[in-house]
């Protein structure tokens, strides 16, 4: 087990929240990428928004165009920084860039972000977009273990990931009707037995991401699981083996670790 | 031991579409306060959800599941823990105005940090100064533009008007919106430089002062001197100090940044950061537009003894409004013993 969540520390960085309640809870951090394409897409949008307002400026100022050009330097100046600081501010943390690519600023707590560290994160660009193209910021952003620009770093914010969840459907496994493999209790509960938490989730990934999959990785997936369990863990007879596919095989292992277990106590408290 | 997936689900799941719903209300309206029948009701869900986050963390059974859980959980601790300000309240035109006094009153507080930026630039101008007077070669690596390092032709072109690209009041209002922005830039920079423990606060104030102290003695020594000065001090008297104050404000971010996490009271410390950047960034916009619009007419429109007095008025004015206005109490703001790592005790 420490070994899986070792992984994925590696392979995504979290935010580990502990509340005072005791309950640890964690949150995926945004990537640099992620967080570039937001930015880019802001960028666009005001813009295109400030491009929009020197017309009109223009169209305004047509007698005095020198006022004109003060009034939408001053204008595009303070609209550059506003944008992202009022709305992280008002908007829970997110411009629109931001709620496009499912990214939300939030308290290195796991709590909202408040409107002074919206405005303390934003103006500190000035120091993550030297030299360059946000060179500073985005060398913060990979060698801050959770993600932060010095913008962030110093405002006490970080960028996570939102990406929309719903509750998971059930499996497989739950549908099925008859599990050939509860004819054969002795073998079924060694597989009970020997199987880590680790393979148990390897299985069941495995179904669950069934169409997922191109047919002949599936195939391969699932000859080498269903190999590795009948040779490895839980020999059922070759038998009943031969009339299962290896998809079969795997989700009456499912079935068997997943189901038809002694109701388990819901509430220790 | 492997839970038993299908009975849990199936027996939470109720809870779960509760929660769900709860918070969708709670996040529709962020300005309406909770009844205390509905904080009690969301504590319980919460209570209910994070328990089983905690039984599906024991195995890596249900990866989605557990995703789902923790944000579940991550939205109701957010609910539960963070009152967010009422937005009549931010609306309110007194808070805003209250940033007028309120600038002084963080300046005097963080007096410390704003004597040790004058006290680089004036070694810096010192450095320059001196530099100049007795080694006339370095002028060369010291003032990069031409017209600086010639004081006579800049000043026979700028009496002339010949080199003023400024003939119209249309031209010097362009001027001015590019000199407010790049000033507010160059200060936003000092400021927040603060994250190198100050030193690239200090390199940039110390260069500024190194061009102030070389422009200073060359003109003197060329007999501009009077020039010099009703050129620069009409918009300098806020211009320099507002760079002073935006080294104050990244020297108070470096002192900030090393004391130990627990001792940090980032909360007020933003607010006073902030704040310093607000003052200074209007203090820059009046520079922006006497710079523009008063400091590049000479001797033959306005008398250079009057631009020196309004220079030497505005300074007198910037000084009292920064030492007298706002809350007499100049004491230094004690940190905090709430530190930031503690638990948010509010609560809506």
């Amino acid at each position: 087990m420490k070994d899986s969540q070792q992984k994925r520390a590696a392979t995504a960085a979290e935010l580990t929240v502990a509340t005072p309640e005791g309950v640890l809870f964690r949150l995926p951090l945004a990537g640099p990428a992620a967080r570039l394409y937001a930015m880019l897409l802001d960028i666009a949008i005001v813009l295109a928004g400030v491009n929009g307002l020197g017309y009109l400026v223009y169209w305004i100022f047509a007698k005095a165009p020198g006022f004109g050009v003060m009034a939408i330097t001053l204008a595009e100046f303070a609209i550059g920084f506003a944008y992202s600081a009022l709305l992280e501010g008002f908007w829970n943390g997110q411009t629109i860039g931001k709620r496009l690519f499912h990214l939300r600023v939030i308290d290195e707590s796991g709590l909202p972000l408040r409107i002074e560290q919206a405005w303390v994160r934003n103006l500190m660009r000035v120091v993550d977009a030297l030299p360059l193209a946000y060179l500073v910021g985005g060398i913060s952003v990979l060698s801050s273990p959770i993600m932060q620009r010095f913008g962030d770093r110093v405002a006490g914010t970080l960028v996570v990931r939102e990406t929309p969840l719903s509750v998971p459907t059930e499996g497989a496994w739950n549908e099925q009707k008859y599990n050939s493999f509860t004819g054969y209790p002795a073998i079924a509960m060694r597989l009970r037995r020997a199987a880590t938490p680790q393979l148990a989730s390897l299985i069941q990934d495995a179904l669950r991401r069934r169409n997922e999959l191109a047919p002949y990785a599936r195939r391969e997936i699932y000859r080498e699981l269903a190999a590795y369990l009948q040779t490895e863990i839980s020999p059922f007879p070759d038998e009943l083996v031969e009339i299962l596919s290896d998809e079969q095989y795997l989700t009456n292992a499912a079935g068997v670790l997943f189901r038809d277990q002694r109701p388990v106590r819901l509430h220790n408290r | 031991m492997i839970l038993d997936l299908e009975r849990f689900q199936a027996k939470e799941r109720p809870y779960w579409n509760k929660l769900e719903a709860l918070l969708a209300t709670f996040e529709s309206r962020p300005d309406r306060r909770m009844s205390p029948a509905e904080a009690e009701l969301l504590l319980e869900l919460y209570s209910q959800t994070a328990a089983g986050v905690s039984r599906l963390a024991h195995g890596a059974v249900a990866p989605e599941l557990s995703r789902y859980l923790e944000r579940l959980v991550a939205r109701a601790y957010a609910e539960l823990y963070y009152a967010p300000p009422k937005r009549s309240e931010l609306w309110h035109p007194r808070r805003w105005l209250r940033v007028f006094t309120a600038f002084p009153e963080a300046f005097r507080r963080q007096s410390r940090y704003f004597a040790l930026a004058v006290l680089i630039t004036i070694l810096g101008s010192a450095f320059g100064g001196l530099a100049v007077r007795y080694d006339p070669a370095s002028l060369d690596v010291l003032l990069p533009a031409d017209y600086l390092r010639n004081p006579g032709l800049r000043v026979r072109q700028e009496e002339r008007g010949k080199n003023r690209h400024l003939d119209s009041a249309q031209l010097e209002a362009a001027f001015s919106a590019q000199l407010i922005t790049h000033n507010i830039e160059v200060a936003l920079l000092a400021a927040g430089l603060g994250v190198t423990f100050g030193i690239g606060t200090a390199l940039l104030l110390f260069e500024n002062g190194l061009l102030l102290g070389a422009v200073a003695v060359r003109y003197t020594q060329q007999g501009f001197g009077l020039f010099a000065m009703a050129w620069l001090l009409p918009h300098g008297a806020f211009e320099i100090p507002s760079i002073l104050i935006a080294g104050q404000a990244g020297f108070y971010l470096a002192r900030l940044l090393l004391r130990r996490r627990e001792d940090r009271d980032m909360r007020g410390a933003m607010r006073e950061w902030l704040l310093l950047i607000a003052g200074l960034a209007l203090m820059l916009v009046w520079a922006g537009l006497m710079e523009a619009f008063f400091s590049q007419h000479h001797a033959p429109v306005l008398p250079y003894g009057f631009k020196v007095a309004v220079g030497a008025a505005e300074l007198a004015l910037l000084t009292l409004y920064l030492l007298l206005i706002g809350r007499k109490q100049t004491g230094r703001k004690q940190p905090s013993a709430i530190g930031r790592e503690s638990v948010p005790t509010e609560s809506r």
